[in-house]
């Protein structure tokens, strides 16, 4: 007992060592143990982004366990960190609803015969000049062109998105086609959220006016289009969010702290 | 009676008094005449009479003005086109032996801004079937020319571009029209309106006042037939109604149409929910839907005035 060392106490406790310091992101982890951080991440992308922030993942323990263990731990390894509190962080973590991503299978297709052999498959070339192929788990749709590109849409996550790329490729191949899989790439991320308080557009529009359009009589949200990180806000009277446009989970969660602030001073009374 | 010129003397070729260079020339018009002032000689004569040609008095054959030598443009719009195209010829000489008329290829001036020419009859043609005044026209057209020039929306229909104008032309006189109305006399759906609407505004970096439910009152009102005193009930219901806050995210034109069903409802003159949802373009499930938002506070929304013909507690509940 007496000879485990810091790290070792750590990586004891796994994930459950969850304590004020993991409060925000933006917050410097670079202290814990690479599991820890490793965890942490991992977590995030399979496991789903609950619309509120516990201070731990656990659900049971999440207030007991870090008051347990950052008393011993704590003061022996970081000090001098401050405690950010967590009134100044929005404490809202937007949740990923959709995530397009485009990949290269760098070979020609047959379109006709891919929807003859695959189930799930629509093709109309009439209409659209490409194959639709939908999968269950996980619940994606895909766009595949006859030049050997594809288009994967409708999931939650990067990791998942990723996963369901693979699928479909795998789908192709299991075809009889060559199929490669070059330069995945994400392209857009969708995020909602929910700040939990009305919002009042009009003066919203008035203060940011180069940044906002809204005109109920064509829609009822307002949009707002931040300049950096450059991204797409649909902000509605009930305090719901919706976040589009970027390529990184990061950027969502960097523009979300921007615009927090600035909608809490446009709460309704 | 004469006139000093007071013309650049660069100009003009150096006539002047021989006795007194000097001298500023007086113009006699009438005798068509030069004049050193200080001597009395006649330095020029056979003045050019740049007058005009006829006289016009009031009343006399109005469609035909004599003295305008071409029509009456508005130069600043065109970009100043002074160059002179072949008419129409009048009388038997102008016609060749198979009755074509001679000349008949009216050169086509100022191609460059046929197009824009093109919108501005369109603008026309739309502002008059809503009978909008003269002062909104011009500001659509000037928006209009300043899109034109800008480029911006070059891919654009210009029949969107010119819609889309007339929409903010509205808007910055303090009268707008729903896009509902826009697209009643347009032929452009109000999709494409919607989006050259926020290409336009982005464009001319301008911006545009918030819709309220009072702009639209008068005249859905006048439309319904209603009396004034609902018309003033119906602005105070619906002004009541977005200050409570009983609507939240609601459009100001499905606010006002419940407004105007409450107070035509609560008077004589009681109008249907179908009635209304015409006029306004709202359809009626959204009336309906805004009035179910307003009537619980049915009470504190009418004017404190307000003759009731049915009683608040009678009014219908859907």
């Amino acid at each position: 007992m007496l000879a485990i060392g810091p790290w070792q106490f750590l990586s004891c406790f796994g994930q459950q060592f969850q304590p004020e310091k993991d409060v925000g992101k933006d917050l410097d982890l670079s202290f814990l143990p690479e599991e820890t951080s490793g965890n942490d991440a991992s977590n995030a992308n399979v496991t789903q982004d609950s619309g509120v922030f516990d201070a731990c993942r656990q659900e049971e323990s999440a207030e007991t366990d870090p008051k347990k263990v950052a008393m011993p731990g704590a003061s022996t390894f970081c000090p001098m960190t401050p405690v950010i509190p967590v009134a100044e962080s929005s404490g809202i973590i937007p949740m990923l609803q959709n995530i397009v991503s485009t990949v290269n299978l760098a070979c020609p297709l047959d379109l006709k015969s891919i929807a003859l052999q695959a189930r799930n498959a629509e093709y109309n070339p009439k209409r659209f000049d490409a194959v639709i192929m939908r999968i269950l788990e996980p619940r994606t749709t895909a766009l595949i062109f006859s030049s050997g590109k594809m288009v994967c849409t409708g999931a939650k996550s990067e990791e998942l998105c990723h996963l369901a790329t693979r699928k479909f490729a795998r789908v192709v191949q299991k075809l009889g086609f060559p199929a490669k899989f070059l330069d995945f790439k994400i392209h857009n991320m969708v995020a909602t959220c929910d700040v939990c308080f009305p919002i009042r557009l009009e003066g919203l529009l008035l203060d940011h006016q180069q940044f906002s359009s809204y005109v109920p009589e064509l829609f009822p949200g307002l949009i707002y289009r931040m300049v950096k990180p450059r991204i797409v806000f649909l902000i509605f009277v009930s305090g719901k969010v919706v976040l589009t446009g970027v390529k990184e989970r990061r950027e969502i969660y960097d523009a979300f702290e921007n615009i927090y602030p600035i909608l809490k001073g446009f709460r309704k009374q | 009676v004469c006139s000093t010129s007071h013309g650049d003397v660069l100009a003009l070729p150096k006539v002047q008094c021989p006795n007194h260079p000097d001298a500023m020339l007086v113009e006699d018009y009438r005798a068509g005449d030069m004049i050193c002032p200080e001597c009395g000689l006649v330095v020029g004569d056979r003045v050019i009479d740049v007058g005009s040609e006829w006289r016009t008095f009031t009343n006399e054959k109005a469609t035909q003005d004599p003295s305008r030598v071409g029509d009456a443009q508005n130069p600043l719009l065109n970009g100043g086109d002074l160059s002179t195209m072949i008419s129409k010829g009048t009388g038997a000489a102008s016609f060749d032996e198979f009755g074509n008329s001679k000349y008949q290829n009216r050169r086509t001036m100022s191609s460059s801004d046929r197009a824009m020419l093109n919108a501005f009859k369109e603008i026309t043609t739309m502002a008059d079937r809503i009978n909008l005044p003269r002062n909104i026209i011009d500001r659509t057209n000037n928006l209009f020319k300043q899109v034109y020039e800008q480029k911006s929306l070059k891919g654009r229909a210009n029949d969107a571009i010119a819609s889309a104008c007339l929409y903010i032309a509205c808007r910055q006189e303090g009268v707008p029209r729903t896009f509902k109305e826009i697209c009643a006399v347009s032929r452009i759906s109000k999709k494409e309106i919607g989006r050259c609407f926020k290409l336009i505004l982005k464009a001319l970096e301008t911006s545009v006042d918030l819709i309220t439910t009072g702009d639209f009152m008068s005249r859905f009102c006048s439309n319904l037939g209603l009396p004034k005193q609902v018309q003033m009930a119906a602005t105070y219901i619906a002004r009541k109604a977005v200050e409570l806050d009983l609507v939240p995210g609601r459009s100001p034109i499905s606010v006002a149409a419940a407004a105007i069903y409450m107070a035509s409802q609560a008077s004589a003159e009681k109008k249907t929910q179908k009635e209304i949802g015409d006029i306004a373009g709202v359809a009626d499930v959204t009336i309906r839907q805004s009035y179910r938002l307003i009537y619980p506070r049915a009470a504190d929304l009418f004017p404190p005035d307000f003759k009731f013909d049915t009683p608040v507690d009678k009014l219908p509940q859907l």
